[in-house]
């Protein structure tokens, strides 16, 4: 299983995705940035139907092509 | 004892949930919210974006567009100058509060805007005409309240939303002395909705909101630190962080969310007719006394404030002869300028405004003692 982490420009963001993604049966977690000040949602598996969940409910976010995390 | 009839101001005595609100949030969330990723900090931003929701949810708002300010004032301040940024004509009524007639008056003296204001009626009709005449082809934006802080009028609102929508212009509603008592919702064509989070909606002082339906964009006007992309020197463009900079009240947003949650309970209808019950009955009781002026017109509609005079008695000595006797109103001009001008009433007016907390026979005894100064 592929997880990923999605780059939140907020915190209220980052809830708001994250509250999207575990309504819809998806593993994720709100993270503190490693990179960057921030938070981050760490996806556990699912990752492409988390980035159109997200761009569907027209949520920011930056996710890296390559899955940063991997289980 | 105190007898508080100057709940426009500010709402008091608070709901008994309220006051354990502010309690546990002092005890439980002492971290600053957004700003961390350790568990004070984390269950600080969670009970935060809880507040966010239950707002948005109240007045039918997404939780990422609903701000945390200090008061309405730095709420319509931040809308009006946000929005008024680059320029264009502005349209305000003339029966505003301050928080909106100076920011207004300010940037038109600079001449960054130009201004103009649009007459209220009794009638409605007539009061949305007046706004509909003055709107021109710049026009960016218009200011309302939807019910006025002097004598409660309840302005067209919906009527005047419906301009705005037709000519692109942004409507900004001051929700002040309506929220929390009328069922107010940004599908009512609202683009910016700016409140007190301390009158209507039962939370403490040092609370307002800013809430947008996110059509137009507001330039801040404090920059500062936000919680994320730190690394950049440029305002984040996105909301609410982005109009929120510093730290939030989060005991302030903690209990207007109980407050909600109150008004939820007890019925925004049955808050409403509760005030309004009082307000008739000592409306009734002063109209039996010919000196009193009572700045009410039948064919207008009105939030529960009373507002009048007695005839040959300056209103600032009224209340302070009824603040003997423990009764708390306000009088003057209730940082008002132009719906003094509006009414006429160059001295100012002594303002009644009772919460849901406040009780019929006290009304009474107060329109007595009024009866017998």
């Amino acid at each position: 299983m592929n997880n990923c982490l999605a780059e939140m420009p907020s915190y209220t963001y980052a809830v708001k995705a994250a509250k999207l993604l575990q309504s819809r049966g998806i593993n994720c977690k709100i993270v503190r940035s490693e990179k960057k000040c921030g938070y981050s949602i760490e996806i556990h598996g699912r990752c492409r139907d988390s980035a159109d969940i997200l761009n569907k409910y027209s949520v920011p976010f930056n996710m890296p092509n390559e899955p940063l995390l991997r289980g | 004892m105190l007898i508080n009839f100057d709940n426009a101001a500010t709402t008091f005595p608070k709901p008994e949930n309220v006051k354990k609100a502010a309690l546990y949030a002092v005890e439980r969330f002492g971290g600053n919210a957004g700003r961390g990723g350790h568990e004070l900090s984390m269950r600080t931003s969670e009970a935060l974006y809880s507040a966010r929701e239950t707002v948005a949810e109240f007045f039918g708002a997404e939780p990422e567009n609903t701000v945390f300010t200090l008061n309405c004032t730095y709420a319509l301040n931040m809308a009006i100058q946000g929005i008024m940024n680059g320029g264009g004509h502005m349209i305000i009524s003339s029966i505003e509060h301050n928080s909106v007639a100076r920011p207004a008056a300010k940037l038109a003296a600079d001449k960054k805007i130009s201004l103009s204001i649009a007459k209220v009626y009794p009638e409605n009709q007539k009061t949305v005409e007046s706004f509909r005449k003055l709107i021109r082809d710049d026009t960016k934006a218009v200011v309302c309240t939807i019910a006025g802080n002097v004598t409660g009028q309840i302005l067209p609102c919906r009527e005047i939303a419906d301009l705005c929508r037709k000519n692109n212009i942004c409507f900004i509603a001051d929700g002040s002395q309506a929220c929390g008592i009328m069922d107010i919702k940004l599908s009512d064509g609202i683009n910016i909705l700016c409140t007190a989070g301390h009158k209507g909606l039962y939370g403490i002082t040092g609370t307002g909101l800013l809430i947008s339906d996110g059509k137009f964009r507001i330039n801040p006007i404090i920059q500062g630190g936000t919680g994320s992309s730190s690394e950049s020197l440029v305002q984040p463009d996105i909301l609410p962080e982005g109009l929120e900079s510093g730290t939030v009240n989060i005991t302030g947003a903690m209990t207007v969310k109980a407050g909600i949650e109150f008004i939820r309970k007890t019925g925004i209808e049955n808050i409403f007719s509760h005030e309004e019950k009082i307000c008739k009955r000592f409306i009734n009781e002063l109209k039996k006394d010919g000196r009193i002026k009572i700045y009410r017109d039948v064919r207008a509609e009105y939030v529960p404030i009373v507002s009048f005079n007695l005839n040959g008695i300056p209103p600032e000595k009224t209340a302070s002869k009824l603040a003997e006797y423990g009764y708390c109103l306000r009088a003057g001009k209730h940082c008002a300028a132009l719906a003094h001008l509006h009414l006429g009433t160059e001295n100012g007016t002594v303002r009644f405004s009772p919460s849901v907390f406040s009780r019929e026979e006290n009304a009474v005894k107060l329109a007595y003692l009024i009866k017998n100064l």
